[in-house]
């Protein structure tokens, strides 16, 4: 499980209709909104790492979002995340020379 | 209440994101918060990424990162992170991290074509001393090298030059910065006679305009961008002006978009400059106070190999490097410089590109006749579907922001300035616009230089690990800052060797030729980051050398080393960082290093307690030097001399320059450390870090680089500190604005602005053409410069083989080489791999599609690449753009090694290539 905090902000007069959007995306919770500056609180459960990063780059595609960037984010507890290396950064971890080096 | 564990998190982390924003908090959240952080250890530290200088707060629990966030407290980013910052935590784990040494062997003996092995660091150190002391013996102190960086820490970086230029008395240290802001820097000693920005990021706030110039900030800065974005929101006179080769995310919010032609944007300066005359907009109370008419030589060459280039280039790459010699003029690059189309110019100032001039305010109109409309479409249209209508009524819109005399206005660059074959010049011609129009050093208004690394400004510039620089901005070649330095390290005459080393790529070329036998590298990756890589692959793999990499991870420079020192990584160790407003912040060990890794620090002072002063204190020959005070070609022994002073020639250069007795009173354990290990302190008996900022301290206080003492950057109240920081009823008070007798306490009281870096120097009067005899000399005290630059057509152009120009960059999820962001898998799979962005006519034009495989070719290299037609960068036809974060692309096996031949900085923005399937 993937938890962020984002920080969304938008031009004040059009803060409740970038709420009710937020809102009917799939993963996302409006938690807390400041009608004046514009700034809305979200947060983003993505059960996909990559998904993680798509969900932010698509609210700041949202219409009329100004800009949306991630504030905090909740290490998962399990150790899933760092299993999942890509291929050719893997490497054989009983021994300490990567093969790279050596390839 | 029934509440689940997953609701539990999630309202934790909205309370934590608000809280970190600065919005109000319930009770019930604040309370959320305090439980599912029990047992967390939080501190403040910097990010490890850009020059922007994010604050961050790092939680460890169990001797491990659990969480970071952006810093609420921090002035710079106000509790926001972008998407690299947000993963500083997950750095540190990738799963091939190096944690013993390396070396090549064969039969359990090194061998510089035998596999990699484990050694012990007693077997490494060895090794690499035994090849060091050969390598010195042979070549003498320019025969060793080191890559160094701007991502060092402070005190790294003042220990690595403190043993190169005193214990090795040799200059071959130059860092990674030099590929990133050495432009900026010659521009701004030429301009102000004084290093880095007079403002600070609180113009954002100040201002109405941003221009940005070659800096994708929305991708490279992404927090100063919300700054910037934020302000247009609330401000409604902001406007915001991209201008850059390519279009790209800081086009999106951007109120005008100016579409450039490669070196296009020293002809578009001109124009401006020459609107600003034209339109009787000069502030001439702020013109004639302040500032003096400048120029310098325009056949300053392109910073290839100065001569015998052809025994190593071939022969295609020689059709672009035989300009070093003799450049023919084309018709624009004529007329911008008042001379004839076809004119063949000897490159003479190639040498002596950095030398400069007065001249009268009627020569600097003169030369800026040419720079009108016309002329810019011409050289500096870069979409060739726009018409030119539209781009003249863009510049002209551009030109009415910096006229102007209400409008404050905010100058923003980065690579596309700096990494500019004409990059000094560039640089200096914003800093033009911006004193013609009195339109600098204050609040909202100003020209102002961003980094890419995180301490390119505090380690690389302000300790000087150059190949030509000292502490405090001195250099080498000047003999009165040798004296100083010397005074300070408490060193015989003529220790400190005056001739300038080589420069980061010239360090590469000595490889290639055999002058240098030696080379370590510390934080970053030169295998990868250095254009025209075939040449230097061969020169590390080939040639009798021995190379040594230090890395966290086995990175392409460590693939070609012959020894791999697992580095310790960021908060395994202590630190302080100086971003790109001067401002010095600093961060505890958090965690232990992995494995056996350490420091760099650690490993540059194990080396220097197994070398001897007898090593390199006697007699050593310099091939070349010619200097005032020493016989030509050598530096004298200066061991009778030392042994007077009270040195004993057996003494390790460890004992004798670092763990002195002054030195070793900075003991450790130390409050400051507030419970916190430090694994180089515990291992060498004092707090080095400590002692080793104290000692800098010495040479920029009472010069206008003032620093606090150590103890107070670790305060918790103390968020970084913006340099000069003086003692003002009894707080250490930092400078928010340079220059600026309201803020500056080193201006002249009640001058205003005052340029106060060029005090006690002058000009020699003369012409656009030449200086004058020296009859007339200009003073140049409380001064900056206005020079005139002219335009220069880029060396190598498309033409019918080679039909595309090449940009290279970053892109928002990599850092640099991608050496850590590549293994937090968040950002690995985000952008996966480097691709090349092209148009999508110039892709169909070529049977293109998306997702195809294709070669991009240059004269001197090509690596196979993904196409991309869509996505963020959207760039005109005619130019494609590959960034070079990936190592399965090395894109710098293509790039051109053309530098600006004042600033020696590479340009990685302009060459020309092929592109078709592959």
């Amino acid at each position: 499980m993937n938890l962020s905090g984002i920080l969304v902000i938008a031009k004040p007069e059009w803060v409740p209709q970038v709420v009710a959007d937020l809102a009917a995306q799939d993963g996302l919770e409006v938690h807390q909104t400041d009608p004046e500056s514009g700034r809305i609180i979200v947060v983003q459960e993505a059960t996909d790492v990559h998904a993680e990063i798509e969900g932010v780059k698509r609210i700041k595609a949202m219409p009329h979002v100004v800009m949306a960037d991630m504030v905090y984010h909740y290490f998962a507890e399990d150790e899933q995340a760092y299993d999942a290396m890509p291929a050719e950064l893997a490497e054989d971890t009983s021994v300490c020379v990567p093969a790279y080096l050596n390839a | 209440m029934g509440i689940t564990r997953r609701e539990f998190l999630k309202n934790s982390v909205a309370a934590s994101a608000a809280a970190t924003v600065g919005l109000p908090l319930s009770e019930q959240a604040e309370a959320a918060v305090a439980q599912s952080e029990a047992g967390w250890q939080w501190d403040k530290g910097a990010c490890r990424f850009c020059g922007v200088g994010c604050g961050i707060m790092i939680a460890t629990k169990g001797g491990r990162i659990v969480a970071t966030k952006g810093d609420p407290k921090a002035p710079v980013n106000k509790g926001l992170n972008c998407v690299k910052g947000y993963f500083n935590g997950k750095i540190m784990y990738g799963q091939d991290r190096l944690t013993q040494p390396l070396l090549r062997m064969t039969d359990g003996k090194f061998d510089k074509k035998g596999k990699f092995v484990p050694v012990s660091w007693d077997t490494a150190m060895d090794v690499m001393v035994e090849k060091f002391l050969a390598a010195y013996k042979e070549k003498g102190p320019h025969g060793v090298g080191l890559f160094a960086s701007g991502q060092w820490t402070v005190p790294e970086g003042y220990v690595a030059a403190k043993l190169w230029k005193v214990g090795f008395r040799s200059n071959n240290i130059d860092p990674n910065a030099r590929h990133c802001m050495a432009s900026a820097v010659a521009a701004f000693m030429q301009t102000f006679g004084i290093d880095e920005p007079a403002g600070s990021y609180d113009d954002i706030e100040h201002t109405d305009t941003a221009v940005l110039w070659g800096a994708n900030m929305a991708e490279m800065h992404p927090i100063l961008w919300s700054r910037i974005t934020d302000r247009r929101l609330t401000h409604k006179d902001m406007k915001v002006i991209n201008l850059s080769t390519y279009s790209n995310m800081s086009s999106d919010i951007a109120d005008l978009e100016i579409v450039f032609k490669p070196s296009g944007d020293l002809s578009i300066q001109n124009y401006i400059a020459r609107e600003i005359i034209k339109r009787n907009a000069v502030n001439w109370d702020f013109v004639k106070k302040h500032t003096v008419f400048a120029t310098g030589p325009y056949d300053i060459g392109y910073g290839f190999r100065p001569r015998n280039a052809d025994k190593f280039a071939s022969p295609a790459e020689m059709e672009v490097v035989k300009n070093e010699q003799t450049r023919v003029l084309d018709k624009w690059e004529a007329i911008g410089q008042r001379r004839k189309e076809g004119d063949v110019v000897a490159q003479a100032n190639a040498a002596t590109a950095g030398r400069d001039w007065a001249i009268s305010f009627e020569d600097f109109a003169k030369a800026l006749e040419p720079y009108d409309a016309d002329y810019v479409v011409a050289t500096a249209k870069g979409d060739p579907d726009e018409s030119a209508e539209v781009f003249k009524a863009k510049i002209k819109e551009l030109a009415d922001y910096y006229c102007d005399p209400k409008r404050k206005v905010v100058s923003y660059w980065t690579m596309g300035f700096n990494q500019h074959q004409r990059g000094t010049w560039v640089n200096e011609q914003v800093y033009m616009n911006h004193m013609l129009v009195g339109k600098q050093s204050m609040p909202g208004n100003g020209a102002f230089s961003l980094t890419g690394q995180p301490s390119a400004c505090g380690t690389a510039r302000e300790v000087g690990t150059f190949a030509h620089r000292l502490p405090a901005d001195m250099v080498v070649m000047n003999p009165k800052h040798r004296e100083f330095s010397e005074k300070i390290w408490k060193l015989p005459a003529k220790t400190l060797n005056p001739q300038m080393g080589s420069h980061y790529l010239k360090i590469m070329r000595d490889l290639e030729d055999g002058t240098c036998k030696w080379a370590m590298v510390q934080v970053n990756n030169p295998w990868q980051n250095t254009a025209n890589l075939n040449h230097w692959i061969k020169g590390a793999r080939e040639m009798d050398n021995f190379i040594i990499c230090c890395d966290g991870y086995p990175t392409v420079s460590a693939k070609v080393a012959d020894l791999v020192l697992p580095a310790a990584m960021i908060f395994e160790k202590w630190g302080l960082y100086g971003n790109a407003e001067r401002r010095t912040q600093c961060w505890r060990q958090q965690v232990k290093p992995v494995g056996e890794a350490r420091g760099d620090m650690w490993i540059l002072l194990e080396m220097a307690k197994r070398i001897k002063i007898k090593d390199c204190w006697g007699e050593q020959k310099i091939p070349g030097l010619k200097a005032a005070g020493f016989e030509d070609g050598k530096i004298p022994s200066v061991l009778d001399e030392a042994v007077k002073m009270g040195y004993n020639p057996d003494a390790s250069l460890y004992d004798a320059l670092f763990a002195t007795p002054k030195n070793k009173k900075y003991a450790w354990p130390d409050p400051v450390a507030k419970g916190h290990g430090n694994h180089i302190a515990e291992n060498l008996g004092f707090f080095v870090e400590k002692a080793m900022f104290e000692e800098y301290r010495e040479f920029g206080n009472g010069k206008a680089h003032d620093l606090a003492p150590f103890d107070v950057y670790y305060d918790d109240a103390v968020r970084g500190l913006k340099w000069p920081v003086m003692l003002k009823d009894g707080k250490w008070t930092e400078t928010e604005w340079r220059f600026n007798s309201d803020y500056d306490s080193y201006c002249k009281p009640g001058s205003g602005i005052d340029f106060y870096g060029n005090n006690g120097a002058s000009l020699v009067m003369g012409d656009l053409d030449k200086p004058g005899d020296g009859s007339v000399k200009v003073k140049l005290d409380g001064k900056a410069k206005i020079y005139f630059r002219p335009y220069a057509t880029p060396v190598e152009e498309p033409d019918s083989n080679f039909n595309l120009w090449l940009c290279t960059g970053r892109v928002l999820e990599h850092w640099h080489s991608g050496s850590m962001t590549r293994r937090v898998p968040e950002l690995h799979r985000a952008v996966p791999n480097a691709v090349c962005w092209i148009h999508p006519k110039d892709a169909d034009a070529r049977g293109l599609k998306r997702n195809d495989l294709v070669w991009v070719e240059s004269r001197r290299g090509k690596v196979k690449v993904r196409v991309e037609t869509g996505g963020r960068n959207r760039v005109p036809r005619g130019t494609v753009y590959v960034p070079w974060f990936d190592e399965s692309v090395l894109i710098n096996k293509v790039c051109l090694d053309a530098t600006c031949p004042i600033s020696k900085e590479t340009d990685f923005k302009k060459c020309s290539v092929k592109v078709y399937k592959a």
